[in-house]
């Protein structure tokens, strides 16, 4: 459905986007992972015509996506990062202009406001000011704005930013069910937790560039490891963490070791060398691979960072 | 005490970053006490008006009626006119008849006429006769006009005055009395002060009385006693002619006597344009006022585009079948409608509080503000497209809004400014936004007539507008 051909952007000197390349095809939930700066909204943007690539090629079912293509936007449906909402206006008329954007007009334009107001539980707000809605609200309205014109694409850039958990569980559970219908998505995050809830493919990016693409099992496969065990780096465990680097992968970050053994380093070797060290069994937790890991294992740095 | 020095230290730290603020504080007023330094002439010797145009028919033989006319052209206040220029470029001496049509034409070379008629002395009785005419559109400068006129007239010609003793005794005393009656004089004036006899009489029937030494050769007048000087208003609503007995005074020194010549001298006023005005001051101030408020609504609402972008609806709005012209020009409509409405209620409300007339000009009314609306907006859209944020952006109205409406005529004439800044008048959007409007509430013209000044306001838009569309295109508003 969509392509993106060695898709490369710069902002002067800062290369936003590096030689990406990418396929989704129809019906797929598809998450693009990767901390603040990565990369994630300049390929939302240019996925969504806002700005053009400085070389390379973005097409949507054969066609090319450009700022200058302004029919291939009907198919496309730009949820932003920002709640971009008239907050004066009501949330029906701020649906009334952007379904009328897109060409709708009466009864039917009516109809899809009601159906939307309804989908996410605000029909009993329909005659306050969107300035008086709760941030989750806010969102939520922020959403279906995108969804009027019934888009085979699309994409969310970071929409659950500054939500509560309530508005939050919403959103997914809509955005779930849209996915379900038959909705392309690419929703754009740094929360792994988000990535791996909802989306069937993530790509990770960091630094403009695409560095892992694939489900959630293929991803963590790439890991080393299948295990992570983490304790506290205090002076009592220095001589523990010393020893660990030639059994196999140890980061330290927030004061809290990292260590991730090589598949034929058993555990109850590790914990013999800790009983060794006289360390109580309390200080270690042990995890499975996550997200968060893979993206530390492949960039060197956190997702938060 | 330390919170408090933490806060205050927040506060002018912010402050110092904030450019816009800091313009606004300081640059800006800065430059408009420069500016207005400037236009008022502040420190110099010899402020005031300088070359309004003046045209002056003189159709009188007496040869002190051509020594007025050198008096006015040597006073720099005025730039006098006495030759019509016709469209072969032959030139002639201008007559009472040439006055009208050339001061009611839209693009008339003079506001302010001096007429010297034939009968500048008069006979009948003791005085002069001279005509003003006039296109008294601004109240403050007719009555500086009038106020320099009057004092140059007093200053230079007091002994028209003594001819016109002259003329009116001998009159009423037929020749023969009159030689006995300067001859008696002349010998008691001799014989009190000496003097040869013959002489004396010859200087009196020549109307020499000693008034020039009385009042004193011209002088460059006091500025502030110029613009304060009680002289007669326009006509009267509804009146085209007024004959006025009271004048200007002259500066300090002679005053009385200027008080005195101004009792014999007649002023016959010719309003030559708005005569029928009801509400004349009401009229002339409105259009500058109302062009002021709505060049600040138009800029406020131009930097909504920046709230706009920062809460990301041009994101929205551009990843719908939307480009950033069409975003553009629906910015455009929308400040040209809001002008013209506002516009409309305000001459509405200043025909409610002051009676000025609209109902005879809505049609015309309503194109000049619609096309002085379309430049207001350009003008807006240009701040916007220049400005990196909405705070630069007000700070840059407010600062071009008061410079435009102050060099363009809204609060002051600009006749009353240096001539070279006079130039710059025409520059602004102001200045022809006024003018269109006093050429259909006040001098009543045709929509032919006012083409010329449409046709400026739409190519300040056209120009103004595609320089802004361009630093758009140029700029990250929509990024």
């Amino acid at each position: 459905m969509l392509h993106l051909r060695s898709v490369t952007k710069r902002y002067g000197s800062l290369v936003a986007l590096d030689d990406v390349s990418l396929d989704i095809a129809r019906g797929e939930f598809f998450g693009l992972l990767g901390p603040n700066g990565a990369g994630k909204s300049t390929l939302m943007s240019l996925v969504a015509g806002l700005r053009a690539p400085d070389s390379g090629t973005l097409t949507l079912d054969g066609a090319p996506l450009t700022a200058a293509n302004a029919a291939s936007r009907t198919s496309l449906g730009l949820v932003p990062q920002h709640i971009a909402l008239y907050p004066e206006l009501t949330a029906p008329e701020n649906l009334r202009i952007f379904g009328a954007l897109y060409g709708l007009r009466g009864g039917d334009l009516r109809a899809r406001i009601d159906a939307a107001l309804e989908a996410v539980q605000l029909a009993d707000r329909r005659r306050d000011a969107v300035k008086t809605f709760s941030g989750g609200m806010q969102r939520r309205l922020n959403l279906v704005a995108a969804l009027l014109h019934r888009p085979k694409l699309l994409l969310c850039d970071e929409p659950t930013v500054g939500v509560d958990p309530q508005s939050r569980l919403a959103i997914f559970e809509y955005l779930e069910a849209l996915n379900r219908d038959g909705l392309t998505i690419i929703y754009s995050t740094h929360y792994m937790e988000e990535a791996t809830r909802l989306c069937s493919r993530i790509g990770i990016i960091d630094h403009g560039r695409l560095h892992a693409l694939g489900t959630l099992d293929e991803l963590l496969a790439q890991l080393p490891f299948e295990e992570e065990i983490r304790f506290p780096a205090t002076p009592a465990t220095a001589a523990l963490a010393a020893d660990l680097p030639v059994h196999g992968e140890l980061a330290t970050a927030d004061a809290i070791h990292r260590f991730r053994p090589r598949p034929d380093f058993k555990l109850s070797a590790f914990f013999g060398a800790a009983e060794s060290h006289a360390l109580p069994g309390r200080l270690f937790t042990s995890q499975r691979p996550t997200l968060e890991a893979l993206f530390l294992h492949l960039t060197g740095r956190t997702l938060r960072e | 005490m330390r919170s408090i020095l933490v806060l205050l230290r927040k506060d002018f730290t912010n402050f110092l970053r904030n450019k816009a603020a800091v313009s606004l504080t300081f640059l800006i007023p800065f430059v408009m006490i420069w500016l207005f330094g400037i236009i008022f002439g502040v420190n110099k010797k010899d402020s005031g008006p300088n070359g309004i145009p003046l045209a002056v028919v003189n159709a009188s033989d007496n040869p002190a009626a051509q020594k007025l006319v050198d008096a006015l052209k040597t006073e720099k206040s005025f730039r006098v006119i006495t030759e019509f220029v016709s469209p072969d470029k032959s030139r002639r001496p201008l007559t009472e008849a040439d006055l009208r049509p050339l001061m009611q034409a839209p693009d008339a070379p003079f506001r302010f006429a001096l007429v010297i008629p034939p009968d500048l002395v008069r006979t009948k009785d003791f005085g002069l006769h001279l005509k003003i005419f006039s296109n008294p559109r601004n109240e403050i400068e007719t009555q500086t006009v009038n106020g320099i006129l009057q004092k140059t007239i007093f200053t230079n010609v007091p002994q028209l005055l003594g001819e016109s003793l002259q003329a009116s005794a001998k009159d009423y005393l037929g020749s023969p009395a009159f030689k006995q009656f300067n001859g008696t004089i002349a010998g008691a004036v001799a014989d009190a002060f000496g003097g040869d006899k013959e002489k004396i009489q010859q200087r009196i029937e020549a109307g020499d009385f000693g008034l020039g030494r009385v009042i004193g050769p011209a002088k460059p007048a006091d500025p502030s006693l110029r613009r304060l000087d009680n002289n007669p208003t326009p006509a009267p609503a509804g009146s085209a002619q007024s004959t006025s007995a009271s004048a200007a005074p002259a500066p300090a020194a002679s005053n009385a006597a200027a008080d005195t010549l101004a009792r014999i001298v007649r002023l016959e006023t010719v309003q030559v344009v708005g005569a029928n005005v009801k509400s004349p001051a009401a009229t002339s101030i409105v259009g500058g006022w109302a062009i002021q408020f709505l060049l600040f609504a138009l800029s406020a609402s131009a930097t909504s585009l920046f709230r706009e972008r920062d809460a990301g609806l041009f994101q929205r709005l551009l990843a719908s079948p939307v480009t950033r012209a069409q975003i553009l020009w629906s910015k455009f409509l929308y400040g040209v409608c809001l002008g013209i409405i506002q516009l409309m209620v305000l001459f509405f409300a200043g025909r409610v509080l002051f009676g000025i007339e609209i109902e005879r000009h809505v049609g015309l009314l309503l194109i000049v503000c619609t096309f002085a609306a379309s430049a207001c907006t350009s003008f807006g859209m240009l701040l916007a497209a220049i400005a990196p944020n909405a705070e630069a952006a007000q700070g840059l109205a407010t600062f071009l809004i008061m410079m435009m409406s102050s060099l363009g005529g809204a609060w002051f004439p600009i006749t009353l400014m240096p001539v070279f800044i006079q130039q710059f008048s025409k520059l602004t959007l102001v200045y022809w936004s006024m003018e269109g409007f006093s050429s259909v509430l006040w001098a009543g013209q045709s929509f032919l007539q006012i083409l010329p000044i449409l046709g400026i306001l739409a190519g300040i838009t056209a120009v103004v507008m595609s320089i802004a569309i361009w630093r758009f295109n140029r700029g990250r508003i929509f990024e």
